[in-house]
C-alpha cells in the first residue's frame, strides 16, 4: 500500500455528524485512482487526509486505525489564484527548491527545465504571474507541484474554475508526466480522464464508499449515480437533450433591445465597441470569445456601470443612468457572492420590493423561493448555501421586476452538471414567456443547444453577430428571420 | 490591470535591502537631532537629487508621487506658523500669530517631514518587496515563515483591489440605497467589509495549506536570490556622508536665516 487510511473517523467543529464513519481505502503504487461523488461528501476532504495536510496544516480532529502517508506528495489545488505565494513564475517555481534546499546555483536551470515539463516555455521566466491565463496558472501550479519530485500526485478538481481550453491544457499536461506515478484525482468534469484512470472510487452525499471499481464497470453499474451526482460524464449533454425531450424553436417576437454605436470606457480607451444591434423578445444569445476581449465589458456598459457613449434602449426607454439600466435589464454577476447584501435569503430576495414599497412583499417572495427551489433554507446566510443554491438566488435577485432582458456572466461557470441542467431549464422557461436572454459562455455545449444567436467578441469588438439553429434531437427546426 | 509601474535598474536598486532599511532607519534618527533651519534646507538636497535622477522613475511618475508631499511640507509648515508661540511678533490677526520664532520653526519642521518624506520614497521605490525580505532572512535572520507570509500577502493585495471594484458595480447594481449620518459608515462598512473579508481569509486559508503543500516549513533551506553587499553599498554610504558633511559646512558658511537653533526661546 502506498497510502491510504483504515477506519477513519472525522468531524469538522460544529458539524452535526461525522463526515466519514469508519472509512478505509487503500491505493497502491501506480494506481491512477478518481475520486468522484457530489459536492460536500468529502472527497476533497479525504484528499488532504492522504496527503498529510489533514491534520497537520489544517487541523481537523480526525482518528484512524492506521494511515499510511507518502512523505513525497506533491498537489495540485482548484483555485489558480490561490496557490502561489510569490509574485512571478521564476520564484515561484524556486520558492519550491528552496524547500527541497537545492543548490541556488541550479535552480535557473532547474526552473526552466520543470516549465519545460508542462510546455510554458519563456525565454526569461521571470514574468509576472498574474499576466497568465487561468489555464497557464494552473500550468505552473503543475510545474511547481512536480518541481517536488513526488512519488505520489494528488489533483484536487484542477479544472474546476477553468473554461474547457484551459481543461484540455491541464490534462494533456497531466498526461504527460510519467506513466507509473501513483495518482490521485477528485474531479467533477471526467470526460477528458476517463481513459487515464484505472480505478474510479464513488462516494455517496454521506461520505461513504458505495462503489471501487475500474471505470467501465462504473459506467455501467453506476450511471445513473453520476448523474444524480451532477458529474460532468461523457454522454452528460446528449442525454440531458434527450430528457428535455424538445426546446422551442426560435420565434422572433418584437423588437426589444437596440444599440447604437455604444462604446464602453475604461480610462480613455474604449474596451468594447458596438455599431449597431437589436435584440428581439424570446432570443437567448451566447456571447463568446477569449478571455479579456471584452464580453463583460459589453454586460457593464449596457448596465451602465463603465463610462459609455452611443445609445441603448429598451423598448423606447433610453438607458442614461445605472438606475434606467437596473429597471429594464436583470444582472447576474460571476461570484454570486459578491451580489448578496443582507443577511438572509429571503431578505435577500425581498430587498429590491421593499426598496419599491410593493405592497405585497411576502406572496412575492414565498412564490419565488419555491421557483428556485429555495424555501427549505430561507432563513440561511446567503453564504452558507450551495454553489448551486448560490447562483439560483443570485438569478432571483436580479429578477426583482419585470424585466425584458436577463444579462448573465458566465452563470454556470464551475458549476456541476445537475445545477447547470437546472439553470439552463430556468432561463429556458423565461425566455419561453418572452425574455430576452444574453449570456456570456465558454460552454460551447450551451451555444450549441440553447442559444439561438451568438455574438463574438475579438479585441473589444463585436465581430459575428449570427442566429443559430437550436439543434433539436429528431425534428430541426427552421427559422424565421 | 497594471499594478505595478515600469522602471529602470538602477544602482540605487543594487544596493543591499536590509542595510538599506537600516540605513534609512538611522538616517531618520539623524534628522531628529538637526536643529539648525540652515541645516536642514541643505540637507533636502541630498535625498531630492537622488530622487529626480537615480531612482529609474519617469519623471511624470516621480512628479505625481511628490505632489502630495509637497502639500504635506505646507500643511505641517504652516501649522507651526500661524500658531505656534513666540516674542518677536511679525503679524497678528484673530487667532493667527506668526512670530519670528514659530516662523522658522514651522519652515524647520516642514522641512524634516519632507526630508523624511523624500527618504521613504527614495526607499519605496527602489526596493522590490521581495528583495527586502530575502535580505531580511539572510541578514537580519528573520524567521522565513514571517518573510514568506508577508510577501503571499502582498500577492493577494491587487486580487483585493480588483474584487472591491467588482462588489462596487454589484452594490450598484443591486441599487443599495444610502442611509444618512452615522449609519451610512456603518452600512459601508458592514456592505465592503464582509464580502471582502470573507473571501481574503478564504483565499489566504488556501494559499497557506498550498504552501505546507509544497513542504514550506523551518527546516534548513537555500535561498534563490542571495542578496549581497557590494561597491554601490559604500557608494551610497559615502554619497550621505559626503552630502550632509557638506550641509553642515554650508550652514556654517553660508547661513540663508539668522536662526541656528530653532529650540532657542
Amino acid at each position: 500500500m502506498k497510502v491510504g487510511v483504515s477506519n477513519l473517523r472525522l468531524k469538522f467543529a460544529g458539524a452535526p455528524s461525522l463526515l466519514f464513519e469508519d472509512l478505509s481505502l487503500h491505493i497502491e503504487e501506480g494506481e491512477k485512482v478518481l475520486f468522484l461523488g457530489p459536492s460536500g461528501c468529502g472527497k476533497s476532504t479525504l484528499l488532504q487526509v492522504l496527503a498529510g495536510l489533514i491534520p497537520n496544516a489544517v487541523p481537523v480532529p480526525m482518528k484512524a486505525d492506521e494511515t499510511v502517508i507518502c512523505e513525497s506528495t506533491g498537489v495540485v489545488f482548484q483555485d489558480p489564484d490561490a496557490q502561489f505565494c510569490m509574485p512571478y513564475v521564476d520564484e515561484e517555481i524556486a520558492f519550491v527548491l528552496e524547500n527541497r534546499a537545492v543548490l541556488q546555483e541550479e535552480m535557473k536551470g532547474l526552473i526552466q527545465f520543470y516549465l519545460k515539463k508542462v510546455g510554458l516555455s519563456f525565454q526569461n521566466p521571470h514574468i509576472e504571474i498574474s499576466t497568465l491565463s487561468q489555464g497557464m496558472k494552473q500550468r505552473l501550479a503543475i510545474a511547481s507541484m512536480i518541481a517536488l519530485e513526488p512519488e505520489v500526485i494528488m489533483l484536487d478538481e484542477p479544472t474546476a474554475l477553468l473554461d474547457p481550453e484551459g481543461t484540455s491544457e491541464v490534462w494533456s499536461t497531466i498526461k504527460k508526466i510519467e506513466a507509473k506515478q501513483t495518482m490521485i484525482i477528485v474531479e467533477h468534469k471526467i470526460d477528458e480522464i476517463i481513459d487515464f484512470v484505472d480505478r474510479i472510487v464513488l462516494f455517496n452525499s454521506e461520505g461513504a464508499i458505495i462503489a471501487d471499481t475500474d471505470p467501465s464497470t462504473m459506467f455501467s453499474f453506476y450511471k445513473h449515480k453520476l448523474k444524480e451526482y451532477g458529474i460532468w460524464y461523457p454522454e452528460v449533454w446528449e442525454e440531458h437533450m434527450k430528457e428535455i425531450a424538445s426546446l422551442q424553436g426560435t420565434r422572433r417576437g418584437k423588437e426589444v433591445l437596440s444599440v447604437t454605436n455604444l462604446k464602453g470606457y475604461r480610462g480613455k480607451n474604449p474596451k468594447i465597441e458596438v455599431p449597431s444591434i437589436t435584440v428581439c423578445e424570446g432570443e437567448w444569445v451566447a456571447i463568446t470569445g477569449e478571455n479579456g476581449a471584452g464580453k463583460s465589458s459589453l454586460l457593464l456598459s449596457l448596465m451602465n456601470v463603465m463610462k459609455t457613449s452611443g445609445e441603448k434602449k429598451v423598448s423606447n426607454n433610453v438607458l442614461k443612468t445605472v438606475h434606467d439600466s437596473r429597471n429594464q435589464l436583470a444582472f447576474v454577476f460571476q461570484n454570486p457572492e459578491l451580489q448578496f447584501i443582507t443577511n438572509s435569503v429571503y431578505e435577500e430576495l425581498a430587498y429590491s420590493l421593499k426598496m419599491m414599497n410593493d405592497s405585497n412583499v411576502d406572496e412575492k417572495v414565498t412564490a419565488w423561493l419555491t421557483s428556485y427551489q429555495l424555501e427549505h433554507v430561507k432563513s440561511l446566510h446567503p453564504y452558507q448555501l450551495s454553489t448551486g443554491q448560490k447562483r439560483r438566488l443570485s438569478v432571483g435577485t436580479a429578477l426583482f421586476g419585470s424585466q425584458p432582458v436577463l444579462l448573465l456572466d458566465e452563470p454556470t461557470f464551475g458549476q456541476d452538471a445537475q445545477n447547470t441542467f437546472q439553470l439552463l431549464q430556468l432561463f429556458e422557461e423565461l425566455r419561453a414567456k418572452g425574455m430576452i436572454i444574453i449570456m456570456v459562455t465558454h460552454d460551447e455545449k450551451i451555444v450549441k443547444h440553447y442559444a439561438t444567436r451568438q455574438w463574438v467578441i475579438e479585441e473589444g469588438l463585436l465581430v459575428s453577430d449570427r442566429n443559430l439553429e437550436r439543434v433539436v434531437e429528431g425534428n430541426a427546426h427552421a427559422m424565421d428571420s | 490591470m497594471q499594478w505595478t509601474l515600469n522602471y529602470e535598474e538602477t544602482w540605487l536598486h543594487r544596493l543591499n535591502p536590509a542595510f538599506k532599511l537600516i540605513f534609512f532607519l538611522v538616517l531618520f534618527l539623524l534628522l531628529l537631532f538637526i536643529h539648525n533651519p540652515n541645516m536642514i534646507t541643505n540637507v533636502t538636497v541630498v535625498p531630492l537629487l537622488l530622487l529626480l535622477f537615480s531612482t529609474g522613475h519617469q519623471k511624470k511618475v516621480l512628479l505625481i508621487l511628490i505632489l502630495p508631499f509637497l502639500l504635506l511640507f505646507f500643511s505641517s509648515a504652516s501649522s507651526m506658523m500661524f500658531f505656534g508661540q513666540g516674542s518677536t511678533t511679525w503679524w497678528k490677526w484673530g487667532l493667527i500669530h506668526i512670530t519670528e520664532e514659530s516662523f522658522y520653526r514651522g519652515l524647520h519642521i516642514g522641512f524634516r517631514a519632507l526630508n523624511f518624506a523624500l527618504l521613504g520614497l527614495l526607499f519605496a521605490l527602489t526596493t522590490r518587496p521581495v528583495y527586502l525580505f530575502y535580505s531580511l532572512i539572510q541578514q537580519l535572520k528573520v524567521p522565513p515563515r514571517f518573510a514568506y507570509s508577508f510577501m503571499a500577502a502582498v500577492r493577494i493585495l491587487p486580487v483585493m483591489v480588483e474584487e472591491f471594484q467588482q462588489l462596487r458595480a454589484a452594490l450598484l447594481i443591486r441599487g443599495v440605497k444610502k442611509k444618512k449620518g452615522i449609519g451610512r459608515i456603518t452600512q459601508t462598512v458592514t456592505l465592503y467589509a464582509v464580502p471582502l473579508l470573507s473571501q481574503s481569509i478564504r483565499r489566504a486559508h488556501r494559499i497557506a495549506v498550498a504552501m505546507e503543500a509544497k513542504r514550506f516549513n523551518n527546516k534548513e533551506r537555500t535561498y534563490y536570490y542571495k542578496p549581497s553587499f557590494s561597491k554601490f553599498d559604500l557608494i551610497f554610504l559615502l554619497y550621505i556622508a559626503i552630502g550632509f558633511g557638506l550641509a553642515f559646512w554650508m550652514s556654517g558658511a553660508f547661513p540663508y536665516f539668522d536662526i541656528t537653533d530653532v529650540r532657542q526661546k
